[in-house]
């Protein structure tokens, strides 16, 4: 017999660099990032009883990082943002862009984006997942993941150069 | 015609909308410059944000997560945990030939854990076998390795062949692909006992058939490739000549 948490542990390996990569666009800051993860992997270690071997460990855990992030946003206050605007330019890699004012601007944008809004960017346009996917995540009807998918998109397009 | 509506057009946008539909927006494009432009900046949304997050996916692992990942029964060393852990153990086994054993113990373990996973789901048999501390393809993906080319694709099989090159330490290396409803990706090396199967990971799911591009490797798989690419990978001639050396 496999311990569920060997399994589980097992699994969470090669899904580190993903969940590192929802966790920044969730959370902004690399330091909060990874504390986020860091929290993500002792939840699902603690509850890997509860992971069915034949359900995607990937949804499962992308589960855990939006409460877990939900959570740390709860107890920080509801109207208090992560971090201010200009702290977002610690999310852009210098150098790999051709527009860095727009990719700047658009990281500190998505960090401006209500939760319910950020929670849909980070799960369909950075993880791409389908909206279906991401529904199932956070456990809203597809319709709803779609219309503020619709609404965070074009906020995010405003801060996008005319040339974009 | 009816203007599109912005949720349409980011299904549109996201290939989510039905095909029918979808054909509708294409044939539209054509001769409506602005709808063109709305699509172009929906689709500028999505790329920039790729652009700026993807670089998370190469950075090193922090030590304090990928501790955490270590298997109980392991003792967690200090200077193992470091980068993702199939890079970490790598290039822990590079700088300290001593400590090359328990990183390779450690690897083998999740390789285990996922190749036992793997029953009952793999209708066939076991893929892996143990033998003195090594992980062993066995079955189906023993047969893939031996005979499967990456030049002669079989869509229908149900392992298939991608990079094949001869590693750093002489042996020759192959990575493959596991097709069922959740994929596998892995890395195995030819040595005395057979295949050994250093790396096995969950996949993406192939879009129709196998693309041996590196990028569509798992993370942890391109790593374990990585360490121990010296040179180029096979092209067709060489794949087959490996083949008819029995792969020595």
């Amino acid at each position: 017999m496999v311990d569920s948490t060997d399994a589980v542990r097992a699994g969470l390996i090669p899904l580190l660099p993903r969940l590192r990569r929802l966790a920044r666009a969730l959370a902004g800051q690399a330091a909060d990032a990874d504390d986020l993860v860091q929290t993500v992997l002792e939840r699902a270690l603690a509850r890997a009883a509860q992971w069915r071997p034949d359900a995607p460990l990937d949804k499962w855990v992308f589960a855990i990082a939006r409460n877990a992030w939900r959570d740390e946003l709860r107890a920080r206050g509801r109207s208090q943002n992560l971090f201010v605007p200009e702290a977002a330019a610690a999310v852009v890699d210098e150098g790999a862009s051709a527009r860095p004012a727009d990719r700047l601007a658009l990281a500190a944008a998505l960090a401006a984006l209500p939760p319910d809004h950020r929670e849909v960017v980070a799960l369909v346009l950075v993880e791409g997942m389908s909206y279906g996917e991401a529904a199932e995540v956070l456990e809203l009807p597809v319709g709803t993941v779609t219309s503020r998918l619709a609404r965070a998109r074009i906020a995010l397009q405003a801060h996008l150069g005319k040339d974009a | 015609m009816n203007p599109i509506d912005d949720d349409t057009l980011q299904a549109y946008v996201d290939g989510e909308l039905d095909p029918v539909s979808a054909a509708r927006i294409d044939a539209a494009l054509a001769h409506d410059p602005l709808l063109a432009d709305r699509v172009r900046r929906a689709r500028a949304v999505r790329a920039e944000l790729r652009a700026a997050f993807d670089p998370v996916l190469e950075e090193p692992i922090p030590a304090r997560l990928s501790a955490l990942l270590q298997p109980s029964s392991q003792p967690v060393r200090r200077g193992m945990a470091r980068g993702s852990a199939a890079a970490g153990h790598a290039a822990a086994a590079r700088r300290r030939p001593r400590r090359r054993l328990v990183a390779g113990i450690a690897v083998a373990a999740s390789v285990v854990l996922v190749g036992m996973a793997l029953r009952g789901w793999w209708a066939g048999g076991d893929l892996v076998r143990m033998q003195d501390g090594q992980v062993l393809a066995a079955g189906d993906l023993q047969h893939a390795l031996d005979e499967a080319l990456a030049s002669e694709p079989d869509p229908h099989a149900r392992v298939g062949v991608g990079l094949s090159f001869r590693g750093t330490d002489g042996h020759i290396c192959r990575t493959f692909v596991l097709r069922a409803r959740a994929a596998r990706a892995g890395l195995a090396c030819h040595g005395d006992a057979g295949w050994s199967v250093l790396v096995l990971s969950p996949a993406a799911r192939e879009d129709g058939e196998l693309r041996p591009a590196a990028s569509a490797l798992p993370a942890d798989v391109q790593a374990a490739v990585d360490a121990r690419l010296r040179g180029d990978v096979f092209d067709a001639g060489q794949e087959r000549a490996a083949r008819a050396a029995g792969w020595r």
